[in-house]
């Protein structure tokens, strides 16, 4: 069963297309990297997926039902833009309220704990108005945590976190995915951030999803390199490139392109007569592959 | 404190949803400051009216507008069209503070963002409809109180005069908070529908608030009692003069505009964006 299959949906803001014709499925317990550029689409198709607009046609199942079902939406919890806290009122009152929302029979208990999974025990009783950003993100991963859910649909909840934000939104996110069995869905820019938990990524451009692949068949998919750094430059690639197929000179390293091989490399250059003073193995990101995938597309 | 996450959706039922909704409002309503500052509005106007307003007569001589404590609950006659302010002046306007509160209300969901958690685990849009109009008029039927409160201190003060039949005043005031629900339901309606624009949806509560669509008929058509079909004609109609009978009237039209309304607002909300 998948958690979320998207089939054929579309959805337009007077006349224009938001998205259009999106295709999209989401397997049980994945962490699912939505991708795309600012405007393509990904925000309103996690606003369909919450009911909050209303889709012009296509299909939206969400654990086979559809998403319209009571039931299954009671378990989708949802960060989309802003955490949809009250300013004026305290980090537990808001929660409070989200439990009271979703019947849960012991709100305080559950309120510890969510506070305790986003690292906030100690911050209940501050105003919502007075928390950082990155603390406000995590309150609003905790309101989303509430109760059982089934689903968490995250819409850029690592933008604007400084480095420790960030590793701790991570590991959040990390721990939610291994302990509670979750399906997170979480569209972020920081594609770098993004690559070290998801198992899933989709990419999106202009309404329509471009690609859909797994975590290993991106990492089969990114290219490795091996960068060099040596005193002639000029006698070393020549050397290199009698043995490998794609050497290139790029800023002041030369690349070797698809060889995964670091002791080939040194063993050529040090035959060649040419001492090392730096290397390096490299692998293309996920973001250089979208950066690629997008020029391609343009193309 | 792990918990075990399974695969399984049960439907929760139309109980299980409204409690959690209302619960949610009555939370926000209790522990915000909007209602209390909205009882005590309800309570310190008509004790103005009642000890401020006063009026020349024929005579030139200034008189107090309201002899009577009770004109200030509700008009002797049920007078449609307007013939001076002491007419219009009543507990009627609690509807108007009432319209105002609930678009403020509705407006915080809406500002804050909590109505996409709302309508992210509601997928019945009915659960909204109902439970903002429950608070609506919960809150308004609460004004009614503070307004009754306000006016006997008021009239305690200035030495009013309180003779009424006490029916009348009974069935006057059970009336008026008998129509909040049908103000509240139309307040809500109209929040939904103007629900990206704060400023009109506050304005167009105090528009349809006031009666003056129903004042303006009858100033044309006459003082008819087919008015009381309309929210406003039947909050009126809950007068000194009213009886058992009244009150049913107002009971019937006032859960016939909910009905209506809530229906209306539960279409709009489906076939719409949310936000």
């Amino acid at each position: 069963m998948n958690a979320i299959e998207i089939r054929n949906l579309s959805k337009s803001f007077r006349g224009m297309y938001a998205v259009n014709g999106l295709n999209m499925t989401v397997p049980v317990g994945a962490i699912y990297g939505f991708i795309g550029e600012n405007g393509s689409g990904k925000s309103t198709t996690e606003k369909l997926l919450c009911g909050h607009l209303v889709p012009d046609g296509g299909e939206m199942r969400l654990f086979g039902r559809p998403y319209t079902d009571a039931g299954v939406r009671a378990r989708v919890g949802a960060l989309i833009e802003n955490t949809g806290c009250f300013p004026s009122s305290s980090v537990y009152a808001n929660l409070k309220m989200q439990a009271l929302n979703l019947g849960i029979e012991k709100p305080d208990e559950e309120i510890a704990r969510v506070l305790k999974i986003v690292r906030m025990e100690d911050s209940a009783t501050l105003k919502f108005k007075k928390c950082s950003l990155g603390m406000k993100q995590r309150i609003g991963i905790a309101m989303a945590l509430l109760g059982d859910p089934a689903l968490l649909i995250l819409d850029e909840p690592i933008n604007g976190l400084d480095t420790d934000g960030m590793r701790i939104m991570r590991e959040i996110l990390v721990d939610i995915t291994k302990t509670y069995g979750c399906t997170v869905l979480i569209s972020s820019h920081i594609l770098g951030e993004l690559e070290k938990i998801a198992t899933h990524y989709g990419i999106i451009r202009q309404g329509r999803m471009v690609q859909e692949l797994t975590a290993k068949e991106m990492e089969s998919r990114a290219r490795v390199f091996v960068s060099v750094k040596t005193r002639d430059m000029q006698g070393a690639k020549a050397v290199l490139q009698k043995a490998f197929a794609n050497v290139r000179e790029e800023k002041e390293y030369l690349c070797v392109y698809d060889v995964n091989d670091v002791e080939s490399i040194v063993k050529t250059l040090i035959e060649g007569g040419h001492a090392i003073q730096e290397i390096k193995k490299n692998k293309i990101g996920l973001e250089e592959y979208y950066i690629d995938l997008m020029s391609r597309k343009e193309a | 404190m792990e918990k075990t996450h399974g695969l399984q959706f049960e439907e929760p039922s139309f109980g299980k949803r409204i409690k959690g909704m209302l619960s949610v409002d009555f939370y926000r309503l209790f522990h915000t400051p909007l209602f209390y500052i909205f009882l005590v509005i309800a309570a310190v106007i008509p004790a103005m009216i009642l000890g401020m307003t006063s009026m020349e007569n024929a005579e030139g001589v200034v008189e107090p507008l309201y002899t009577n404590t009770w004109q200030v609950i509700a008009a002797q006659e049920p007078l449609y069209a307007i013939k001076n302010i002491a007419d219009y002046a009543n507990m009627n306007m609690v509807f108007i503070f009432g319209g105002i509160m609930v678009s403020i209300f509705i407006g915080h969901d809406y500002k804050s963002g909590y109505v996409k958690q709302l309508f992210t685990t509601h997928a019945k849009k009915e659960d909204y409809m109902l439970s903002k109009t429950a608070i609506g008029a919960f809150s308004m039927a609460c004004m009614c109180v503070t307004y009754l409160i306000g006016t006997v201190v008021a009239g305690l003060f200035v030495q009013a005069s309180f003779a009424v039949s006490v029916v009348g005043i009974f069935s006057a005031i059970l009336g008026k908070m008998l129509m909040s629900l049908g103000w509240a339901s139309l307040y809500v309606f109209l929040n939904i529908i103007f629900r990206k624009y704060f400023g009109v949806s506050i304005l167009s509560s105090f528009f349809f608030g006031t009666g003056i669509l129903i004042v303006g008929i009858a100033t044309a058509a006459g003082n008819t009692p087919m008015l009381n079909v309309f929210l406003y004609g039947s909050s009126v109609y809950a007068c000194l003069s009213a009886n058992f009978l009244s009150v049913l009237v107002c009971l019937a039209v006032s859960v016939a505009w909910a009905a209506i309304y809530n229906v209306l607002g539960t279409v709009v909300l489906s076939k719409c964006d949310v936000y």
